[in-house]
């Protein structure tokens, strides 16, 4: 690829993605990132594919990302040549054939499912436009900018809306050292979950011997209730590939590899075509642009674990082995995959390379508030009445969040908690609403943004039975490598489950305490570190729960009455027994 | 060298080698943190958290930096000028925290309980203390890393935490040792052993979180999971997880170091001696250069014989037909009466692999001075060209360089030799070289263990190892990759060049049944390799052709610069634990102590059937049992031995050479004795007396000492063995720097002789297999490795045992199949004089006229243990080439 056949395939792609979206023929879209998938997108899609055969109506149909409304999902809009997109929500496989006949072939309206419509061109008076719902209004989309727009199984939609340009801009007129100055002074930071700056992180590799150094880009992504990195493979994997493609110009590194977590089928696909597309369009490989830049890709699948998302853990994983942290020193800059240099970024982090490189760091950095530039992508689920996957600005308040983007907490009920950031993060208590989304204030009120799932409770929520649950997630994904938190986790699950279960035993607060100081400085990894935080934040802010169970053998919500088995992995064939007895 | 980093640890200013981590330099400096998951010599992991410590290193401005949070000191480089604290209350408290947790799920009953040393395994406890929870009963109570570290800690052991047994099932149906998972902590430092250290990966951790817990890799059992039964894992298990199964509740009464007598690698051994004059285990020594903390199934498993009490009590005299029990000085007036009668040379001596070198001595001594006999030999010498050749070439019997330089080697060709099974530490160096990227050529018709490492495995056919070598020679030098320096500088290199012409590949290509292309690779790995080793036995090569074969191996190396330094070594891989004292000493048929060489009519190993039965040797002189009289190759012996007039056997058991002895003394064993052995490196070792006498046994060189003193010779007036090792020394120029106590400490290396190299100029032998035996005309190659990954074992594990129950497969020549009328999957059994063996056919490109066949280790070992033998790892190598037929199995 030079930088003239570059050229030649932006205007091939402009020419075709006009015509595909705004030509002649009517496009039909389909929201099939998981929620569509959930909500049974796949099967309205060949549904859809089966009406128009049928009845032999000429209509384009893609399968795109996700918009972000996750709860309108599966979600359909058709563009008709000269009107908007009209966005149909909630659309089951049964709906399908009334939509197509009412609209598409007599151009009527069904109000009753039409969400709103998007973009130029001629509606009825009484249909809203989609700028209006608050999940969009609120939004802006940077690394999702294309989720719900262009299908992600297609290279030259992404290059029409202005993909690969910033590859190009850094590649071709960029140093790598004003690569890397660009992503500094964006003050991008890790969305991964520690929130280090990503330039400087970069600036790690740069140093280190070559030729062969290695990017890596994580999306084990295992917490319950995170679905944006996935989300980003699915609704637009070229973006992420992108980014990581910048970063290995920047530093210097030879090699990218995406992991996935085995079993996340959807963006292993997605992501899989993506690649094999880029190279086959030289945008990936020896070469790049005509420069001497080269940089491959490659999918790598993690096992099944969540300790695989911590990043020496991942780099065993990828080497085959049991995902077991390793220590530190050596950092993976000096001692990464197959003892190469190697960099980790989490997808999200990567997936903005390309827009601040195309529009500058200082445009990035406008956006957010403090030392928390940009946007944060929030994965909004648990009792609220509009769950979804929402790019907002940093700096948005958390009552924003749940009340406007969420359509409050569902059924009426009162917000009781949220819990953020993943299992190993925390929970806040009802008064959190004026907390702004900033890496360093969601941190100094005891919980962290993380990975941005924010899970809401409502007054309905025992934390004694919420806390029992992360902790038994917790446990059953410690890797067992490192004493405190194989044992210490097994603990904890046990004395919270006495808890829960009305049987505590006196000073079993205290104790966990003490098993999780243990933890918390004796553990090798982050996950033995953090594994007490839930339990602290939920002791901490909901203590009342705890000492109703404990002293009145109460259940404040009742929840605990009716508790749900979690899975264990506790000691085998183990019994109470107490040596002396 | 590089210089020493100075730190301080709570104060005490320490220096340490650089690059260490803090651990390893408290360690040096005899300071303790205490660790659990840590193990010296084996990588850091970083898993208990116990060797937690506060550091901090000095920064540029000269104030200091803190490490943050706590880092485990087994993990953390030292660096200079660091400060570290080990003790503080933090560290004590997060640190018994962590011994609380572990403690919670590890049976402890006794730990708190005043009675512990008093009370043994089988007392009643007062405070009803569950058997699987007491310490008591724990196999490895009096040696348990975790209980050292709960007393050093001083822990109160009055945590809240709830306690859980695991109440697993013990492993008990596996070979030689016995698991435990409910003792397991976890730590790893078997799995790592086993990976990192053996190469081996047998056994891995299963599960995780709190199931964590370590099991076999492959499968249910070590037999099908590559299990080499090394013992690496028990020696650095911390608690009583892993164990040997004998005497597994015995404790130590004593240690003694000692040498391993099973071969000549010479590991040292600690050997942990019973109060009931036993040897309970062996537990190889970290330290020793030899083996460096190794050891193999044979050494760790393979010692209990000197505990058997079949052993021969006393001295025994034929008497009508049948032996009957004496005292030594009726023994003794027999024999030196008896032999004064064949004082003129036809009076031989077999000395046992197993001599020291002092009863090699005076055996020699005895036989040339005063027998004026020149037949002497020690069993195990039916190789005696690899080490000939080698030292007419280069100047040395013994390899050129030592065990662990094969860690720095860059290639390393292995000719016809099953290291693995036959002198396994040596193989430990390669398995960890090949896994950093050491090249590894195997010249084998069995496929053996380190053919599954090989990067080219060479198969030739039968007795064509000269050729391949000298085409293999002769496309180095069409490619011109030889050493020209070193080539120049031997004298007769044009000569050896322009011998090598008769080698076209082409040609050779035929008579070895291998490619040139094939050829032409190896050459040029071996060649283009900085250093590269070599390693031989020569064990599937005719008798005929070892002279050549060793004389071929050698000019390889020569011609490629890899003389002998540092990681380019030759080894030549013979058997016997100590035949390379024996030569040294002047107890082997080729060699005059000193070095001198023989008379070439003198007998010994390899022609002494013959010698028996034709008359030449009418008395004869046999130590130690041996499996070489087993060996039909060698010609029929008993029918000799029974020939002989004259036969004094020094045995441990009754065998069948006992049996038809006239004089049978009762032989010490290793264990009983105390002398030096030398071993393939020629590092001198001292073999010391573990046991006290169970029985009327001797050693050798006293018994000779006073048979000849009756005969009335001089010069036998040695007291013990020290003073023959005084003699010695004197006598054999080789030993005269050794320091015996230099020698006890830690081993002590022979000089090495300066030599002028070169090169031997190698006619081409007609290979020509045309003596086809009739009625066995297939030669079959056994082989057996650790592990085949694409095929199941088929453990049978419902009876008391484990056992393999698959069936081998016999990989036939296609055309030899069709004439049998065999097809692929055909039941077949091969027939060999005294060997039997059945199978599925799996026709494949193997040489015409071979067929061959690859068992597990596995097997083996289930052998060994259901072997009714005194001694049966000594007859375990039994990977020869047989000639066999070849019958279909109908149904």
């Amino acid at each position: 690829m030079t930088q003239d056949t570059y050229k030649e395939l932006k205007d091939r792609a402009t020419s075709y993605w006009e015509a595909r979206s705004n030509g002649d023929t009517p496009l039909i879209r389909i929201g099939t990132a998981m929620c569509g998938h959930a909500a049974g997108a796949f099967r309205v899609a060949d549904r859809v594919k089966t009406v128009l055969s049928e009845r032999s109506i000429e209509a384009n149909l893609d399968e795109v990302g996700c918009l972000g409304l996750c709860y309108a999902e599966p979600l359909l809009d058709i563009k008709k040549p000269g009107r908007p997109r009209i966005f149909f929500n909630n659309v089951s496989s049964s709906d399908v054939e009334q939509i197509i006949e009412d609209y598409l072939i007599n151009d009527l309206l069904p109000e009753s499912q039409v969400l709103g419509y998007m973009g130029e061109g001629e509606v009825t008076d009484s249909t809203d436009s989609m700028e209006n719902i608050p999940g969009i209004a609120l939004q802006n989309r940077i690394a999702l900018r294309n989720a719900g727009h262009t299908a992600p199984g297609d290279i030259l939609q992404y290059i029409a809306t202005g993909g690969y340009s910033g590859l190009y801009k850094a590649v071709t007129s960029m140093e790598s050292s004003e690569v890397i100055d660009e992503v500094k002074n964006s003050g991008l930071r890790g969305r991964g979950g520690a929130a280090f700056p990503t330039g400087v992180k970069w600036s790690f590799l740069v140093g280190a011997p070559g030729p062969t150094k290695y990017i890596l880009c994580n999306c084990e992504e295992g917490d319950p209730g995170a679905y944006n990195d996935k989300g980003i493979l699915e609704s637009d994997p070229h973006t992420l590939l992108e980014g990581l493609a910048i970063a290995g110009y920047a530093t210097g590194a030879s090699n990218g590899i995406v992991f996935i977590r085995h079993g996340h089928d959807g963006p292993i696909d997605r992501t899989e075509k993506a690649i094999s597309e880029a190279y086959e369009n030289g945008l990936l490989g020896e070469n790049i642009f005509g420069s001497d830049f080269s940089f491959d890709i490659e999918v790598a699948l993690t096992g099944e674990s969540y300790v695989a998302g911590e990043e020496t853990a991942l780099m065993e994983a990828v080497e085959g082995k049991r995902s077991m942290p390793r220590f530190r020193p050596p950092f993976p800059a000096a001692f990464g995959v197959w003892g190469k240099p190697s960099n980790i970024n989490n997808v999200k982090s990567l997936s903005y390379a390309p827009e601040i490189i195309s529009k500058g760091a200082e445009w990035f950095s406008s956006i957010g508030v403090n030392q928390s530039t940009g946007t944060a992508i929030v994965c909004l689920t648990g009792d609220v009445n509009k769950p979804g996957l929402y790019e907002v600005p940093m700096g948005m308040t958390l009552g924003q969040v749940v009340d406007d983007l969420g359509g409050g907490v569902s059924g009426g009920r009162k917000l009781k908690l949220l819990q953020t950031g993943g299992p190993l993060g925390g929970v806040l208590g009802p008064d959190s609403r004026d907390i702004h989304i900033d890496f360093d204030e969601m941190r100094s009120a005891g919980a962290i943004f993380g990975s941005g799932g924010i899970i809401v409770g409502s007054e309905d929520v025992c934390a004694v039975d919420l806390t029992r649950v992360l902790v038994a997630f917790c446990q059953y994904e410690s890797c067992g490598k490192c004493f405190p938190c194989r044992l210490g986790m097994e603990h904890l699950l046990e004395i919270v489950e006495r808890i829960s279960n009305y049987e505590s035993k006196a000073g079993d607060m205290d104790l966990m305490r003490s098993v999780g100081g243990t933890m918390e400085a004796g553990s090798l990894c982050g996950h033995g570190q953090l594994g007490f935080g839930p339990i602290r934040s939920a002791i901490t802010h909901f203590e009342s729960d705890f000492k109703s169970h404990i002293e009145e053998g109460i259940c404040p919500t009742g929840s605990c009455d009716n508790r749900k088995i979690v899975p264990k992995n506790t000691r085998p064939y183990a019994t109470d027994f107490a040596p002396g007895d | 060298m590089a210089e020493k980093v100075n730190l301080t640890i709570d104060g005490v200013e320490i220096q340490a080698e650089p690059g260490s981590v803090i651990i390893q330099a408290a360690m040096d400096n005899d300071l303790y943190i205490p660790y659990l998951c840590y193990y010296p010599g084996m990588k850091p992991y970083g898993a208990c958290r116990m060797c937690v410590v506060k550091a901090e290193a000095p920064t540029p401005d000269g104030s200091y930096r803190s490490l943050p949070g706590s880092p485990a000191s087994c993990t953390t480089p030292i660096s200079e000028g660091m400060r570290v604290e080990t003790n503080t209350d933090e560290l004590v408290s997060l640190r018994k925290g962590i011994l609380d947790l572990l403690i919670s799920e590890h049976p402890h009953g006794c730990l708190n309980c005043h009675r512990i040393d008093l009370c043994g395994p089988t007392d009643v406890c007062l405070r009803h203390v569950t058997v699987n929870d007491r310490c008591v009963t724990c196999p490895k109570n009096e040696r348990c890393e975790l209980k050292d570290t709960v007393r050093y800690m001083e822990m109160e052991l009055t945590t809240p935490l709830t306690y859980n047994n695991r109440h697993m099932p013990l492993e008990v149906k596996d070979p030689y040792f016995d698991m435990d998972m409910n003792l397991c902590i976890v730590c790893a430092r078997c799995v790592r052993a086993c990976d990192e250290v053996r190469g081996d990966s047998a056994i891995t951790l299963k599960d995780r979180s709190g199931r964590s817990i370590i099991g076999t890799s492959q499968g249910t059992s070590l037999l099908e999971s590559g299990c080499e039964f090394c013992g690496a894992c028990i020696d650095v298990c911390p608690t009583g997880a892993l164990v040997e199964r004998d005497y597994k509740w015995d404790k130590a009464e004593k240690k003694v170091t000692s040498t391993c007598p099973h071969c000549p690698v010479g590991c040292q051994l600690t050997l942990d001696v019973s109060k009931r004059n036993k040897i309970i285990r062996a537990i190889p020594e970290r330290t020793a250069e030899a083996n460096r903390g190794m050891a193999c199934y044979k050494g760790k498993f393979g010692l209990d014989f000197v505990n058997s009490r079949k052993k021969i009590d006393k001295p025994m005299i034929r008497n009508n037909g049948v032996l009957e029990e004496t005292s030594w000085p009726n023994a003794l007036d027999f024999i030196s009466e008896k032999l004064s009668n064949y004082r003129n040379g036809e009076f031989a001596l077999i000395g046992s692999p197993r001599g020291t070198n002092e009863d090699h001595y005076v055996g020699q001594k005895f036989a040339r001075e005063f027998m004026n006999s020149a037949n002497l030999d020690v069993s195990s010498n039916t190789h005696p060209e690899i080490t000939k050749a080698l030292e007419e070439m280069i100047g040395t019997r013994n390899s050129t360089s030592r065990i662990w330089q094969l860690l720095d080697t860059e290639c390393v060709l292995v000719v016809s030799s099953n290291i693995t099974e036959s002198q396994n530490v040596v193989s430990v160096p390669i398995k960890q070289a090949a896994a950093n990227g050491t090249k590894i050529i195997v010249i084998d018709q069995r496929e053996t263990e380190l053919t599954r490492y090989a990067d080219i495995w060479l198969r030739p056919k039968v007795d064509s190892e000269v050729d391949l070598i000298g085409g293999i020679m002769r496309a180095i030098i069409d490619e011109s990759l030889e050493d020209n320096d070193v080539c120049q500088s031997l004298e007769n290199f044009t000569e050896f060049r322009n011998s090598l012409w008769d080698y076209d590949l082409t040609d050779i290509e035929m008579t070895t049944g291998i490619s040139q292309d094939a050829i032409r690779e190896a050459a040029r790995m071996f060649a283009n390799a900085d250093n590269a080793s070599t390693i031989y036995s020569l064990e599937t090569v005719s008798p005929d052709l070892r002279q050549d074969c060793t004389e071929s191996v050698v000019n390889l190396s020569l011609m490629t610069g890899n003389i002998g330094n540092g990681p380019s070594g030759i080894y030549p891989m013979f058997k016997g634990a100590n035949e390379q004292g024996a030569r040294d000493v002047g107890a082997c048929v080729e060699y005059f102590p000193n070095h001198a060489d023989a008379d070439d009519s003198a007998i010994g190993v390899t022609n002494l059937a013959e010698s028996l039965v034709s008359g030449k040797i009418r008395a004869l002189q046999v130590v130690g049992d041996s499996p070489t009289f087993d060996d039909p190759q060698l010609g029929d012996f008993y029918k000799g031995f029974e020939k002989a007039e004259l036969l004094i056997v020094h045995d441990t058991f009754e065998s069948k050479l006992t049996d038809i002895a006239d004089v049978v003394l009762p032989s010490s064993t290793f264990a009983e004795k105390a002398g030096t052995y030398t071993n393939l490196e020629g590092r001198v070792h001292c073999i010391n007396p573990a046991i006290g006498p169970t029985n009327e046994s001797d050693e050798e060189w006293r018994i000779f000492s006073q048979i000849a003193k009756r005969m009335g010779a001089d010069g036998f007036e040695f007291t013990s063995s020290s003073d023959v090792f005084a003699e010695i020394q004197q006598s054999v120029s080789l030993y005269s720097d050794l320091d015996l106590d230099q020698v006890n400490k830690s081993g002590q290396l022979l000089k090495r002789i300066s030599h002028e190299s070169q090169f031997r100029v190698i006619s081409r032998t007609d290979v020509s297999t045309d003596a086809t035996n009739s009625e066995y005309p297939i030669t079959f190659a056994p082989g057996r490795v650790l592990h085949q990954p694409d095929r199941d074992a088929g453990i049978d594990t419902v009876s008391d045992k484990n056992s393999i129950t698959r069936s081998e497969i016999v990989e036939m020549n296609k055309s030899d199949a069709t004439g049998y009328g065999i097809a692929e999957g055909d039941s077949i059994r091969l027939v060999g004089q005294g060997f039997s063996l059945s199978g599925i056919a799996h026709l494949n490109g193997i040489h015409k006229g071979m067929a061959a066949s690859t068992s597990l280790f596995g097997s083996l070992v289930e052998d060994l243990v259901s072997s009714d033998d005194n001694d049966p790892m000594l007859k375990s190598d039994n990977l020869k080439l047989r000639n066999v037929r070849i019958e279909k199995i109908n149904n």
